[in-house]
């Protein structure tokens, strides 16, 4: 060979260039894997949260698209390949074994361990092909595929060629936002956000705070719209006007944000307690979202809120198991305490309203009484409860003085001492915030009860209540 | 013996690092990239509070971290060009390489100092670049930016592909200008590599011969090229959680891609320079 030096350096350059090639081939399979790996994490998070949620953009009658079948396929394959058998969620309901693994992010690396043997190779093809002919409908938006599962990719490069340039100008378009947030032209911010986020998806404070715009500040000036202007939007299952679809744009956008950063927990978070319990006030929606972020790495007051979200949706005893979980894994909190005693006082009272509610319907009259005296100890117990937590002076709990007004208005209620009760709501009313709008309810609900004239608030209030389940019962049609 | 070998290319080495921080155009780029890493923290104050606290300083984190990354990528591969390509043609036109030549250290030696040499030029600006882009960023969020580490770590052996070749063809040229524009070249081309996938993917679809030759020799160019787009996990790996699986096989693979195609852009040069009449 030292006769030939060339060839010596052209075996050597070869061999070089040829393991290059391999390993270059090897990092090239990876992140095929990788992709396919993103998007069946970001496709189970959606199958578990969201089934009927299409990426904004993807026109609803698109018939060719191909994320279901394809996912249902490896739904199918993993059923045989994930270990466990029966899997079901906290519920009890049985649950495909893939998306019970998706569901938990310290199994993150069972998936990619599953896609990684080959075992959905075919799949991984299929996913391949369909993402190069755009078939895949929870991709197939304005965003780019590219851009959303396989980001170091780019559109094949030109984003990238300029050594990622186009996150650097997605936080341009992002300081341009700011300004018109600050200038009150929150019409103009709404399209940037979207090129934002198009430029940068994995740019999450861009999905929260422009949620947080179209949900809040968007809304800020307008009306809320009368009933009888409102339309049915199919997609949403609801009678929206101007103002109230702009929250429903929130949704869709922070939801087009969790399914391109499935393992962000802000995401969820801001769904379920900005828009769901704040602004909707849909606590059932509010309690999924919330337990959806608890599941990824998340801050401490995420626990927290999502036990608040169960108690305004009535579940106490999930709150009561929560805060109790809570305190064991942090004993110094001192709002835990707290909110155990408060859970405890609720389902107490719940007790005794049922067993009021059972007293009244007795027919038998020992039966009656015997209830209505459990009513009564259970009416001492909860009350003791309520007082304890109520405090005085600069102390006081509005929320337990609220709670312990109400309880004696509805005995009154019960005695049929309606004037009486009526003063008593009207105190709780202005002494309690939280327990306000449903002091209002119970006093419409005992003067009509009772015949005692309405105010005109009350008048108006019960108007727009009565027109509201006037289109909540008509079919969409109608209300198109 | 073996001391011998390691001394020499090691001495070179050195001066060559002395040789290369003295140079004003790579201080120029050192000090323009300062600047940007440390103006990425006041251009956060172009936007003004909102009420989002805890968003507001995420963003303002997230515009460091991307200003940061983007500056450190560009300032890193010009100083990377630039150095590369002018180590080996400036001790040619300066007449230096003779006087080192004449005594006895060998030309895969000499060589393999002077390649070394810039890669400490190239290390040395990066952890500056770096370490002043963590400060940047602790001073605005006080955690440690272990994913940060990985990226400037993964961002070398980019740089180390590009360097490698544009070395190779400073080897063969009398002046840095060629290699420096071939330099540039590299690294766009690199990042291109993946349209070669595309049109080999695309192409043979008419059945025509030059259709299909095309496919292969686009296929073929996409099997042989270094491809650095696969090194944008750098920009990648900043936003992933700590546990993510694709990334800690991806990062060792990367590594090795990069020394291989070092290795065989070190070869080219070593193959030239050693018909290079001097």
């Amino acid at each position: 060979m030292k006769k030939y030096p060339s060839i010596l350096f052209a075996v050597l350059l070869a061999a070089a260039l040829v393991l290059g090639s391999i390993q270059g081939r090897r990092i090239s399979r990876l992140r095929d894997s990788e992709m396919f790996y993103r998007w069946i994490l970001a496709e189970a998070t959606q199958y578990r949260l969201f089934p009927g949620f299409k990426a904004p953009g993807a026109e609803p009658e698109e018939q060719n698209m191909m994320d279901r079948p394809l996912f249902r396929e490896i739904l199918d394959v993993t059923e045989k390949v994930l270990p466990g058998q029966n899997v079901t969620d906290e519920k009890g309901n049985p649950l495909k074994k893939l998306i019970a693994v998706t569901s938990d992010e310290s199994q993150d690396k069972v998936v990619w361990d599953v896609v990684r043997s080959g075992a959905l190779a075919k799949q991984q093809a299929d996913f391949l092909k369909y993402l190069r002919e755009k078939k895949l409908a929870s991709v197939a938006s304005e965003f780019d595929p590219n851009a959303v599962y396989g980001e170091q990719r780019a559109n094949v490069g030109i984003g990238n060629i300029f050594f990622g340039f186009r996150k650097v100008a997605a936080n341009f378009v992002w300081l341009q936002v700011d300004r018109y947030w600050h200038q009150g032209m929150e019409q103009r911010m709404l399209p940037l956000m979207k090129t934002c986020v198009a430029l940068d998806p994995s740019f999450v404070d861009a999905f929260l705070v422009g949620a947080w715009h179209l949900a809040y500040n968007a809304t800020a000036k307008m009306p809320d719209t009368p009933e009888p202007l409102k339309k049915y939007y199919p997609q949403y299952g609801a009678r929206l006007g101007e103002k109230e679809l702009y929250y429903y744009y929130a949704i869709d956008f922070l939801k087009d944000g969790i399914r391109k950063n499935p393992r962000n927990y802000k995401l969820y978070f801001d769904l379920g307690f900005s828009i769901y319990e704040l602004k909707l006030k849909d606590y059932p929606n509010a309690v999924i979202y919330l337990s959806e972020a608890i599941r990824h790495r998340h801050d401490l007051w995420v626990p927290r809120q999502l036990y608040i979200a169960m108690e305004l949706n009535g579940q106490y005893e999930d709150a009561l198991a929560g805060w109790r979980d809570y305190l064991t894994k942090f004993p110094d909190n001192t709002t835990a305490p707290r909110f155990i005693e408060r859970d405890k006082a609720l389902i107490n009272e719940r007790e005794w309203e049922q067993a009021l509610e059972r007293a009244r319907n007795a027919r038998d009259p020992a039966e009656a009484n015997a209830t209505r005296t459990e009513a009564e100890r259970l009416h001492d117990e909860v009350l003791q409860m309520w007082q304890a937590l109520a405090g005085s002076g600069a102390e006081e709990d509005p929320y337990a003085v609220g709670r312990i007004l109400r309880m004696k208005a509805l005995k009154l209620i019960d005695e049929k001492r309606y004037l009486e009760a009526i003063a008593v709501l009207q105190n709780a009313w202005s002494k309690s915030g939280s327990f306000a709008d449903e002091a209002l309810k119970i006093i419409i609900d005992v003067k009509l009860k009772a015949g005692i004239p309405l105010s005109v608030s009350e008048k108006k209030a019960v108007m727009r209540q009565q027109e509201a389940e006037k289109y909540k019962s008509m079919p969409p049609e109608a209300g198109k | 013996m073996l001391t011998g070998h390691i001394r020499g290319p090691w001495t070179i080495a050195v001066y060559t690092w002395r040789e290369g921080m003295r140079k004003k155009t790579l201080i120029g780029f050192l000090i323009l990239s300062i600047l940007v890493i440390f103006g990425s923290s006041f251009i956060t104050a172009f936007m003004t509070e909102t009420t989002v606290g805890e968003a507001q300083t995420d963003t303002q984190v997230k515009l460091i971290k991307d200003i940061c990354v983007t500056a450190i990528s560009i300032f890193g591969v010009l100083i990377t060009i630039f150095i590369s390509a002018s180590v080996v043609p400036n001790e040619v036109e300066n007449k230096v390489v003779y006087t080192i030549l004449s005594k006895p250290v060998r030309r895969f030696e000499y060589l393999l100092g002077k390649f070394i040499g810039v890669q400490l030029i190239v290390i040395i600006n990066l952890v500056l670049m770096g370490a002043l882009f963590c400060i940047a960023l602790y001073l605005r969020q006080p955690v440690a930016p272990t994913l940060l580490l990985w990226s400037i770590f993964l961002t070398y052996f980019e740089f180390l592909i590009v360097s490698a070749f544009t070395f190779a063809v400073s080897c063969a040229a009398s002046s840095a200008v060629l290699p420096t524009i071939a330099g540039l070249f590299i690294y766009i081309t690199g990042n291109l590599t993946e349209y070669l996938k595309d049109v080999a993917n695309r192409a043979g679809q008419t059945g025509q011969w030059l259709d299909q030759t095309i496919g292969y020799v686009a296929r073929g160019l996409f099997e042989i090229l270094p491809n650095l787009q696969n090194f944008s996990l750098r920009n990648q790996i900043l936003y992933l959680q700590p546990n993510d699986p694709p990334r800690d096989v991806l990062i060792p693979n990367l590594i090795v891609y990069g020394l291989v195609y070092a290795v065989a852009g070190y070869i080219i040069a070593y193959w030239v320079f050693r018909r290079k009449e001097l």
